[in-house]
């Protein structure tokens, strides 16, 4: 039988270890089943410290990877760290400081969530039976603790598979669409528990999630895949703007027949259109052509009334790439 | 992996079979409801006529009783017992939350087995007090069993479900079907075993047949039905440690290997 490093050892050499390195760190990483390909050269990295999305259209290989992750199923090809860690070699080491949702959590149902946890906690090793109660009362559960989980909702449940990543006291969170099922006040608390993990506690937290407007409003990065692919990868700000993706201006003039002339002679300006809310302007240029285009515009008698950005969300970055995606031929490498 | 995780991981498995009522009561009803009515009718029949009917008690209750704990019910519950254990992560869906905690897969299958056969003991355990109370009770001055008998037959017992048990475990890993898994357990020994038993021209090849082996080890007489072939106390050993790590080792295989 291999061996786990126990309690203290492991806790040691995985916080040595866990010094240097990426939270996740893979490299052309691949899984098939057969013929397809789930994951296709993935080489991802994700820094500590940070709510990190993977983002992506449901059947685009987000699951695969987490499961490669946890060695729950092995890769076709490529290599994979955790927390500096080498997978599978380093297994055990690797997942000590890991707490992981996988596709919905699921419990014992005849047992009551403590009890559900002390099963785990013995899996973990001794010293972790100390952290069940801190647990669950970190999430809220504690007065449910001793009712059987088939008691619980949907909600408790998440909540109990947080708890149950918390044994680990993980120095990274993998949490595989964890908000499906939520109500709108599970998600709002959910949300809080991420951003708090990860500002207070310094934990990463990898949030996989088909959910475009949760990854927003909880990560600073993502990565976006598609068709087992990784095609975009940045902080969100950067995702959403995109790289040479033009920027776009709501200008509100007093003359708008002069500004309209002013702006399709200025090289500033890659395109113009009148709009109900003023006219829509595509900048050639980044952020800091907004200052010289309202000069441009002051310069030539156009009072302006108004200049705001036309916020890209990540919605919309996202349904571009992966539309863009859907043109790209068979074999050839989608845009990064 | 340490003594005191492999204590911690075999207490927690353990937890999960003994809560798991379903498996615990039909367990208790199969090694307990036979045996007490075995009694109940034998005991009305030696009342009814004393000179035709021996005690439900004594010496030949004792070892009618024991065939049906050791050889026939006990066993049944065994097996029960063995497919949850072997079945129960996978089934509830939490195998990859264990897996996920870096523990090796074999640790996790590994602990099933003690767990079982703690379970399984227990409630071959209580038939068995059951069994000594009917015995005694029901002696009507009949010869009882002596202190060496009652220890060899509870030793028997436990020899007989414990082996049941952890192939049952071997064999539920392996199929990760509970249902698959009882269905052909069952089937095997109500019927498979018994068939290939009777069929005398399969000779001494039937040595290779578990419950035959098991029967070298039975403190009374089992007659034909019960014990078919004869052979040696090492012979029988070895024939029931192949079966064991035959069905252990493709179940830890199979623990091994899987997608989870």
């Amino acid at each position: 039988m291999s061996t786990t490093p126990d309690a203290q050892t492991t806790a040691d050499r995985a916080a040595a270890a866990d010094a240097v390195g990426a939270a996740i760190e893979t490299d052309g990483l691949c899984k098939r089943f057969g013929e397809r390909a789930a994951i296709d050269g993935v080489s991802l990295k994700v820094p500590r410290g940070v709510a990190f999305g993977f983002l992506g259209p449901n059947g685009a290989g987000k699951t695969t990877l987490i499961r490669m992750l946890l060695g729950l199923t092995r890769p076709s090809a490529g290599s994979m760290r955790l927390l500096g860690h080498a997978l599978p070699g380093e297994r055990a080491l690797a997942l000590a400081r890991v707490g992981a949702i996988v596709e919905e959590p699921r419990f014992h149902m005849h047992l009551s969530g403590s009890e559900n946890l002390r099963i785990v906690a013995a899996a973990r090793g001794p010293e972790v039976r100390e952290r069940i109660a801190p647990a669950l009362e970190r999430v809220g559960l504690a007065e449910r603790a001793d009712d059987k989980v088939k008691s619980y909702s949907l909600g408790m449940r998440q909540r109990l598979g947080v708890a149950r990543c918390l044994l680990a006291d993980p120095l990274l969170l993998i949490l595989d669409e964890p908000t499906n099922g939520l109500d709108p006040g599970g998600m709002q608390e959910f949300r809080q528990m991420i951003r708090a993990m990860v500002e207070q506690e310094g934990r990463t937290v990898f949030i996989s999630s088909h959910l475009l407007d949760e990854v927003e409003k909880v990560c600073d990065a993502a990565a976006i895949v598609d068709r087992g692919k990784v095609v975009s990868e940045g902080a969100i700000a950067e995702l959403a703007g995109g790289d040479g993706v033009a920027r776009e201006l709501i200008v509100g003039v007093q003359d708008e027949a002069l500004a309209l002339s002013v702006l399709r002679a200025s090289e500033l300006v890659r395109a113009v259109s009148p709009s109900d809310d003023g006219l829509r302007v595509v900048l050639a240029g980044g952020a800091e052509t907004t200052a010289a285009l309202n000069a441009s515009l002051v310069h030539a008698g156009v009072g302006v009334t108004r200049l705001e950005p036309v916020r890209v969300s990540l919605e919309d970055r996202f349904l571009e790439i992966t539309s863009r995606l859907a043109d790209v031929p068979e074999g050839e490498a989608a845009p990064r | 992996m340490n003594a005191t995780v492999a204590a911690q991981m075999t207490g927690a498995d353990f937890l999960k079979l003994r809560k798991r009522r379903g498996t615990v009561i039909w367990s208790l009803v199969l090694v307990t409801l036979p045996l007490i009515a075995f009694f109940i009718v034998r005991a009305v029949q030696h009342s009814s006529n004393p000179v035709e009917h021996p005690p439900a008690g004594g010496l030949d209750g004792y070892h009618d009783a024991l065939r049906i704990v050791a050889l026939f019910f006990g066993p049944l519950a065994a097996i029960l017992i063995g497919v949850e254990g072997g079945t129960g992560d996978a089934s509830a869906g939490v195998l990859r939350d264990l897996i996920a905690t870096g523990r090796s897969r074999l640790a996790l299958f590994a602990t099933r087995v003690p767990a079982a056969l703690a379970l399984s003991w227990l409630v071959v355990g209580v038939s068995y007090g059951l069994l000594l109370v009917g015995t005694y009770a029901f002696a009507s001055g009949a010869p009882t069993p002596g202190a060496a008998l009652v220890f060899n037959g509870l030793g028997f017992s436990l020899l007989a479900t414990g082996v049941i048990c952890a192939i049952a475990v071997g064999f539920s890993s392996l199929l990760a079907s509970r249902a698959a898994a009882l269905t052909a357990l069952i089937g095997w020994h109500l019927v498979a075993s018994p068939v290939l038993v009777s069929i005398s021209s399969l000779g001494t090849s039937r040595k290779l047949i578990l419950s035959q082996a098991i029967a070298q080890f039975s403190p009374v007489h089992l007659g034909d039905r019960g014990s078919a072939v004869s052979m040696s106390h090492a012979s029988a050993e070895i024939v029931m440690l192949v079966w064991i790590a035959v069905f252990v080792a493709l179940g830890a295989w199979r623990m091994r290997t899987m997608d989870a």
